[in-house]
């Protein structure tokens, strides 16, 4: 029964994401000639990437992606344990877990959009800062920059962060964060020694759903950066926009390398303990 | 930590005065008195709801009391203080074991908090492991262990900080009978050993009589009696108290007469007298209840002093003896026959002596 449906699943995995990767790689070593693949392998794709400026795109977003993560790893850890602990009404529980799934009812593009208004040279928080005599020039890097980019993606991306750690957080039980107190631990103890290798399957969750998504988001790069902000996403988008599939394909399959290092990374950092949070979940 | 030279003075272990905790309306804990001697296995005897687990809280830290008078553990003013300030360690129901540390590294927690160096941690964590027959089980991951392994890792846990009082919250629940029973008499082999002071929580009376120096036995909030495991089975003060340690048959009436510490009791089927045991000395026309233990039933022709016709409506066969259940003026009755002979008929007369009842208020 086991085998059956171990046999199905790496079948089904296999037509659905081994051969589309697999054909991103190859098509990446492939040359176009009047919109279609000239025969032979080359590596042209790959000189292209570094030629044309988009090796920097990769790094930016890769700055621009990790940044955000960490800001919201920071945000959600003490979120997820206040609502996952010190909150003991179910009531009050439900109706926040609700309120972080209202952004998912209105599209991407009309909430990115609200903020030029706020950041614009002429918006909300300049309109303020100027009343009250805090600056006599608008600051005009509060849109269109860096800044605006890191700002609309961070509300997008919190509960990808913080409902994956809320569970884990959920999971554990009480008696064992209270025995940690009993026998001496003080707070940041219990938070240390018990609380955080506990959730740490929720937290390698968390920072996987919102990393990687971020890589490929176009939506608000194109909308608060302006132009200015060129990231990933845009770049692979023009790329096939112009048919030129070798280097679109060499993108990804660049990013996709630099993933898998990463993960590699982690694993070798964190494998063992991971492992061992695993473990310890069998009763 | 208390200093050695605190540890040898002469105050108890644990003393708490009028303590209350109110949830909302809900009196959890309703002004209780609760003091333990050193080196006492004192047991919190009560239904869930009775408040042992709130006290038991409390004492831990992990709840504070709404008021007070006093909150002392090994004579340390520990009022306010949180859990790990406390000189006190918790055998929790369910262990509370770390799932992600093995099983010495959840031993000697306490010690790596206390800054206590690996080497030493190790040896003292093995030889606590040693103490509770866990020798060689240093490694081991929690998950591989059985459940009398856990409750036995979460022992030594618990005694290897050394703490004033420890705590057992209904320790044993969790085990099946048989690993329960050696359980019970490994803690009080442990607890004489050690010469520690033992709360122990239950709501077994079988575990309060066989493991306990003193039992306090509670209900709603409040104690409803304590003493000696022998004082709680056989002069229960109240209707309550009688019932929770196991008495079968308890015959409301009320009270004719009081003298000499024998009280006599007016019932649908007669005057019954028996030992009062009540807190207070009754008064004539007061509601009371008689208490008969089946064991102390007898069945068949011997006519005794006290005693009336039952008829008999269930014979269970227990193997050591045979449950015997009857249709009496005052009601069902269970009784004990140790041989078939007694119940060759239908009806049966059923008596006693009037030593073997005893006589409590019927409320309170």
């Amino acid at each position: 029964m086991l085998r059956t449906t171990l046999i199905l699943f790496i079948a089904v995995w296999a037509v659905f994401v081994v051969v589309p990767v697999a054909l991103l790689a190859v098509w990446s070593f492939l040359e176009m000639k009047d919109y279609s693949f000239s025969p032979g392998l080359s590596t042209a794709a790959y000189a292209a990437v570094f030629d044309s400026g988009r090796y920097e795109v990769t790094l930016r977003t890769l700055r621009i992606a990790g940044l955000v993560t960490a800001i919201e790893l920071g945000l959600a850890l003490p979120f997820a344990l206040w609502l996952a602990k010190a909150v003991r009404s179910s009531l009050l529980k439900a109706m926040v877990l609700a309120l972080l799934t209202v952004p998912f009812f209105v599209s991407l593009a009309s909430r990115t959009i609200v903020w030029r208004s706020v950041l614009s040279r002429s918006g909300l928080v300049n309109t303020a800062l100027l009343h009250f005599g805090i600056i006599e020039q608008p600051i005009d890097w509060l849109l269109f920059s860096e800044f605006s980019v890191h700002l609309g993606l961070l509300a997008p991306s919190f509960p990808t962060m913080v409902l994956p750690i809320f569970l884990s957080i959920s999971l554990i039980d009480d008696e064992l964060i209270e025995a940690a107190r009993d026998l001496g631990a003080p707070p940041a103890k219990v938070l240390g020694d018990v609380i955080l290798p506990l959730a740490l399957p929720g937290i390698i969750a968390g920072l996987i759903f919102t990393f990687v998504p971020l890589l490929g988001e176009t939506v608000v790069p194109q909308l608060l950066g302006g132009g200015r902000v060129s990231m990933l996403g845009a770049s692979i988008t023009s790329l096939l926009q112009v048919l030129n599939y070798p280097v679109a394909a060499a993108l990804s399959t660049l990013v996709l390398g630099i993933l898998a290092a990463l993960f590699l990374a982690l694993r070798l950092i964190g494998g063992g303990s991971i492992a061992a949070v695993f473990e310890g979940m069998k009763r | 930590m208390p200093s050695r030279a605190d540890k040898a003075n002469d105050a108890p272990a644990l003393e708490i005065i009028r303590a209350s905790r109110h949830f909302g309306s809900v009196r959890g804990l309703d002004d209780v008195t609760v003091t333990a001697a050193r080196g006492e296995f004192l047991t919190i005897l009560g239904q869930s709801g009775s408040g042992k687990t709130t006290l038991l809280r409390i004492i831990a830290g992990l709840d504070h009391p709404t008021s007070v008078a006093a909150l002392r553990i090994g004579g340390k003013d520990v009022l306010g203080l949180p859990p790990h300030k406390r000189n006190v360690t918790t055998v929790f129901q369910h262990y509370g074991l770390f799932p992600h540390m093995s099983v010495g590294q959840n031993v000697e927690y306490g010690l790596k908090l206390r800054g206590v160096g690996a080497s030493e941690r190790r040896s003292r964590a093995e030889a606590a492991l040693a103490t509770v027959r866990l020798t060689g089980k240093y490694d081991r991951r929690i998950h591989q262990l059985s459940g009398g392994e856990r409750q036995r890792v979460a022992l030594a846990r618990s005694i290897l900080t050394e703490p004033d009082v420890l705590l057992l919250d209904e320790p044993l629940g969790a085990l099946d009978e048989r690993l329960r029973l050696d359980m019970q008499i490994e803690l009080v082999e442990l607890q004489r050993r050690l010469g520690m002071t033992f709360v122990f929580i239950t709501h077994s009376q079988e575990e309060a009589l066989t493991m306990s120096d003193r039992v306090i036995l509670m209900r709603g909030g409040r104690i409803a009696q304590e003493g000696t495991p022998r004082d709680l089975f056989e002069r229960p003060c109240s209707r309550f108290a009688g019932s929770f340690m196991g008495v079968e048959n308890i015959i409301g009436g009320t009270v004719a007469s009081f003298a000499d510490g024998m009280a006599g009791i007016a019932t649908p089927a007669g005057i019954f007298h028996g030992l009062w045991t009540g807190a207070a000395a009754p008064h004539v026309g007061q509601s009371a209840a008689l208490l008969l233990r089946a064991e102390k039933l007898r069945l068949g022709a011997t006519a005794s002093a006290d005693g009336f016709e039952g008829r008999i409506t269930a014979r269970i066969y227990k193997g050591k003896y045979i449950d015997v259940s009857m249709d009496t003026p005052v009601g069902p009755i269970h009784a004990r026959a140790w041989t078939d002979d007694d119940l060759a008929s239908e009806t049966v007369r059923i008596g006693w002596s009037a030593g073997d009842a005893r006589c409590v208020p019927a409320e309170g």
